[in-house]
């Protein structure tokens, strides 16, 4: 006997602390993912933004997680939150659920749900719809979980009182009001009198919405707080499986918890967690390496931008133009772009949401080049769908200051320098280039221009322009368009501008290749190294040998990504970046 | 049912400010380093006529400038009180009611202290003056974020401005059924200044104009064959059961660096008229070549004011509007109406601006029926995305056009400099009911998100314009969104959004 109390309390602290361990570890992953949270999450300051999150069921709710999400400016602190919250859970609900033995074991089950609530959003995290998001579901379960236990703990007369509670907090618990009730329920059956309170709390939602919410779907006020992902274009089931599970595993837990006290209880719960959060969580190291890219590009730290960059080999459209902005301000545009990759692939994207360029990185790329207006347009259409987050309010203060509407960036400053860690805030200086970028773009009137392909389209015309750093610009971007005839037209402005410089290795690339295809073109005669040149005839020899008929296009650019994936020629022919 | 939240809302606000121990009256500072600055209080209501039945103008110093703020108000009575908590001064309701009782046609004296870097500043005092012609007790606007393509929240909300009490007339919300399309709601309109008559348009998905007759709330599709959209810019004829709509194909496009930002414009622009109770649809013009916009009728209904633009110059008229738009201006037109065989007389040019180099916009007639207000900037039909978009009024006279003067006669434009801002948009212009106060949609703050403002007119003489007093003055900096189309209102929509929705399909 003693050795099977031995061993189930072995195995219990042994899967709690696996568990624990993997619970850190994913933390510990995602931080870039929560920094971005942070990021791309509303909370404002000042009574407007708490009166308009103050006209939903669940919203006191929604606003604390909101203001708690600030902590992810600082990803670990965040994590500490969260984690603090999800011990509370655990403890609270073994109180609640009376849990003995290998049984508390089975409280590790919520906590999975609920981690792996916050890593399973993938690109969802630019778009979502869910204000509070990372911290109102842990928050509210950790209430009702202590709630339950001081129901527990009450005179059974009084449980009347606990349903009758449960409906007036409806508007503050929303869904998990609900779910307190149905565990009461099943903790002990309901007398003849408790059934009022359960009746009650089945039209709760209805009474509600005629007495408070009647500004609203009933639809948008049933079930209030349950996270529902839904925008004008994309929505997911497969998101809310987690509270699915959340809430029929709190259910089970009032029926039987307190019986599964098997010595395999915590081996299962804890293999059962690990296994479920690590198939929930968006798992992809672009997905990371993007965000963190984003983050540097936001603190104009375009070093760390080209490092991150190098180390990735699957850039995605957003990765590029970061990339391509990056090696702008840090020299070598021309010199290393193709040989860091810029062939775009598209995002991993199983849940296939609109998500792309125009959400990830818009703003920030049009801010750099230039682009106020459409910058400032972009963050207003991205702030529509997911709330005026740090990102958006940063970057458009930034675009404010640029084009010295003092004024607005006073407005968007006080805002920001309300946000928690932000007191001192001010916008990071205009640097040299962006002034003189911002001379080469003409005034015109334009329609909805939401994509790279705009950006591209735009800069590659700036040969015009006698900025030296728009020439550069704009040879790279009419080499990315494959337009030849951009790509005399910015050559001779490059080289009328770059007299003492070195003709740059992609530029002597593209020029090899334009003087060979495209004999038509008004062209000129320029020295190149006759190590391009060689390199040239050899990337057209292989290539003739690789494309054979029945092979198709994608396996030979993977057999020729190792020797050619570095020059143009490589991204000409296989790139699909193409504009 | 909207009531119910604001109890509930009401009722947390008073336990919050039981739980905060009331107003605080501090003292005022012993000593002090005098200033002959005016102080730089925001909202700006130094030296600002208002009217006697309008809430506390409630007032800030700039936050990360100074520590705290201590006001002294001295009635014409010569009793004073003190407000100050922070850098805001917040008056309590009832104190200020008594204020502006006893201040009635005189002025209340303000004088200003700011504390910064642990010293006091004592600023120029400056006067409030107390007009004893009440404003209408609501306003009705709709809050918008300040969009380009995409939106989500929008509202029609109702404000009394003699308290703070803001609610709902209408969401896009309840009825938007639709994710894909969305839902836009605009362009609310009342009949002589109340609600049993009212209307707005719904867009997009369950596309249709609601209005109220009498009371009762109908879902009418304004779009016929013979037009070339439903009604788009409403105006209700003061007593007959009749509606001028322009109907319009509006577009915009984004400008790449001017500061505009937004290009609003019209493809095509017809007007036409809806009598309610035979719920048929008039065209009022079509000129195929010119655009026809912003109808408007006078107090007593004999005239349809509206704008239409002039002819291109013969080179541009089949180029691109994207690069002809700034050549599109419009002049102001009537035509006499005889409301018992439903005609329309002549039309008559009211106002040439574009012999000046201008556009008008938005015009309207004062319930005296002396004066024409309207908006006015270089060019184009949208002045509230032009920082040069400012309000222009006329005396409506005999003679028309209404600007034309004789050698040696003074200019008959009224001086309208107290109302407007330099360099930014000033739109949507409308009187109150008396005539007393006008009101104006306004990006003056900063380019982008609009205020309400209002000033004091009388006999053709305007005053300093004074923002829509809010109760906590941070309101106007943290709220990030528009008021756009404001609209006067003796009374309020008592009908709820619950009970708009009905007449949408579920």
């Amino acid at each position: 006997m003693i050795q099977k109390g031995k061993v189930s309390s072995t195995l219990l602290n042994g899967s709690l602390m696996a568990f624990i361990l993997f619970v850190a570890y994913i933390l510990h992953f995602n931080q870039e993912v929560f920094y971005t949270a942070y990021d791309r999450s509303e909370f404002l300051y000042g009574s407007s933004f708490f009166h308009i999150l103050f006209s939903r069921p669940f919203s006191l709710i929604e606003y604390i997680g909101s203001w708690l999400t600030q902590l992810f400016y600082y990803p670990a602190l965040g994590s500490v939150v969260l984690l603090v919250i999800w011990t509370f859970i655990f403890f609270a609900g073994i109180n609640a659920f009376k849990l003995h033995g290998t049984a508390k074991a089975l409280m590790m089950l919520p906590v999975s749900c609920l981690l792996s609530s916050v890593v399973d959003l993938g690109y969802w995290i630019y778009i979502s719809p869910v204000r509070g998001y990372w911290f109102s579901q842990s928050i509210a379960y950790l209430i009702i979980m202590l709630l339950l236990w001081i129901a527990r703990n009450t005179p059974r007369k009084c449980h009347l009182l606990w349903y009758v509670f449960a409906f007036c907090s409806y508007p503050i618990l929303g869904w998990f009001a609900i779910l307190f009730v149905l565990c009461l329920i099943f903790i002990g059956k309901p007398s003849w009198r408790e059934n009022i309170g359960v009746v009650l709390i089945l039209f709760a939602a209805r009474i509600w919405h005629i007495l408070l919410y009647s500004n609203l779907k009933f639809v948008d006020v049933s079930l209030g707080g349950f996270p529902c992902f839904e925008t004008s274009l994309d929505s997911s089931t497969r998101l809310t499986i987690p509270f699915v599970i959340l809430g029929v595993v709190t259910v089970v837990l009032a029926f039987c918890g307190r019986y599964l006290t098997k010595i395999i209880v915590p081996l299962a719960c804890s293999v059962a967690c690990i296994l479920f959060t690590w198939l929930f969580m968006f798992n992809d190291k672009t997905y990371i390496d993007e965000m963190r890219m984003v983050r540097y590009a936001e603190q104009d730290n375009w070093k760390e931008v080209v490092e991150v960059a190098s180390k990735n080999k699957r850039h995605t459209a957003s990765m590029i133009m970061l990339k391509n902005i990056a090696l702008m301000n840090e020299g070598g545009l021309l010199e290393r772009s193709f040989s860091m990759g810029s062939v775009a692939y598209p995002i991993y994207n199983p849940d296939s949401v609109h998500v792309d360029f125009l959400e990830i990185a818009s703003p920030i790329v049009c801010y750099n080049y230039g682009m106020f207006n459409e910058s400032i347009r972009l963050n207003f259409e991205n702030a529509m769908q997911s709330g005026f987050s740090p990102f958006h309010l940063k970057s458009l203060a930034r675009c404010s200051y640029a084009c010295g509407e003092d004024n607005l960036l006073n407005r968007y400053v006080s805002h920001i320098r309300h946000l928690l860690f932000h007191e001192d805030w001010q916008p990071y200086p205009i640097s040299d280039n962006l002034k003189e970028l911002v001379q080469c773009y003409p005034e015109e009137l334009i329609g909805v221009e939401n994509s790279d392909k705009y950006i591209v389209n735009n800069v590659s015309m700036w040969y015009e322009s006698d900025s030296k750093l728009a020439s550069e610009q704009a040879l790279y971007y009419s080499m990315i368009r494959c337009d030849s005839g951009r790509f005399w037209a910015s050559l001779r402005k490059y080289v009328k501008l770059h007299q003492d410089a070195s003709f740059p290795k992609h530029a002597q690339e593209a020029y090899i290749l334009y003087m060979d295809k495209s004999p038509e073109e008004k062209r000129m005669m320029l020295p190149v190294e006759e190590s391009v040149y060689v390199r040239y005839q050899q990337f057209w020899k292989v290539l003739e040998k690789r494309v054979k008929s029945g092979v198709k296009l994608g396996d030979v650019k993977e057999q020729m990504h190792e020797e050619w994936g570095d020059t143009y020629w490589y991204y000409i022919i296989f790139g699909t970046m193409k504009y | 049912m909207k009531t119910y939240l604001h109890i509930y809302m009401n009722a947390l606000a008073v336990v919050l400010l039981l739980m905060t121990s009331c107003v605080a009256h501090p003292d005022v500072p012993s000593t002090s380093k005098d200033s002959s600055d005016l102080p730089a209080i925001f909202p700006d209501y130094c030296d600002v006529t208002i009217p006697y039945n309008i809430a506390p103008l409630n007032f800030m110093l700039p936050e990360g400038e100074y520590d705290a703020c201590v006001a002294r108000f001295t009635t014409p009575d010569g009793v004073q009180q003190t407000y100050g908590s922070g850098v805001k001064v917040m008056i309590p309701e009832t104190e200020w009611r008594a204020m502006m009782g006893e201040s009635k046609d005189k002025s209340i004296r303000v004088e200003v202290w700011g504390k910064k870097s642990g010293e006091w500043y004592a600023f120029r005092p400056f006067e409030i003056h107390v007009a004893s012609d009440p404003i209408d007790e609501y306003v009705s606007y709709r809050l918008i974020d300040p969009t380009y393509v995409a939106w989500s929240r929008m509202e029609i909300a109702q404000r009394n401005v003699t308290n703070f009490e803001e609610s709902k007339i209408f969401n896009n919300e309840i009825t938007s059924n639709d994710r894909k399309i969305g839902q836009c709601i605009n362009c609310h309109s009342y009949q002589n200044y109340k609600t049993d008559n009212m209307l707005f348009h719904v867009r997009l998905s369950n596309a249709s104009t609601i209005i109220v007759n009498d009371g009762e709330i109908s879902r009418v599709n304004l779009k016929r064959d013979y037009t070339i959209s439903s009604g788009v810019y409403p105006s209700w004829h003061p007593t007959e059961k009749i509606i001028a709509f322009s109907t319009d194909l509006t577009r915009q496009a984004f400008h790449t660096s001017n500061p505009n930002k937004i290009e609003v414009y019209d493809l095509e622009s017809d007007m036409i008229m809806y009598d309610i109770e035979t719920d048929s649809v008039y065209i009022v013009s079509n000129d195929p070549e010119l655009l026809e916009i912003y109808p408007t009728w006078s107090h007593d209904g004999k005239y349809l004011y509206y704008c239409k633009s002039v002819p291109l110059p013969e080179e541009m008229r089949d180029q691109d509007i994207r690069t002809t738009y700034q050549k599109v201006q419009y002049n102001l037109y009537r035509r006499s109406f005889e409301s018992a065989t439903r005609s329309f007389g002549e039309e008559e040019l009211v106002y040439d601006a574009a012999s000046k180099d201008k556009s008008v916009t938005l015009p309207r007639v004062s319930p005296d029926g002396k004066y024409i207000m309207f908006a006015q900037g270089q060019y184009g039909c949208f002045h509230i995305r032009h920082s040069d978009g400012d309000i222009v009024c006329l005396p409506i006279g005999d003679k028309l056009p209404l600007d034309a003067t004789e050698e040696g006669e003074a200019s008959p434009f009224i001086d309208l400099s107290k109302f407007n801002s330099e360099g930014f948009a000033d739109s949507y212009p409308s009187w109150s009911s008396n005539g007393r106060w006008i009101m104006c949609s306004s990006r003056r703050g900063d380019g982008i998100f609009s205020r309400l403002f209002y000033s004091y007119f009388k006999d053709g003489k305007v005053e300093k314009a004074f923002m829509l007093p809010q109760e906590d003055p941070e309101l106007n900096t943290f709220r990030l969104r528009c008021y756009n189309r404001p609209e006067f209102m003796v009374e309020p929509v008592t009908i709820s959004v619950a009970e708009f929705s009905k007449v949408f399909p579920k």
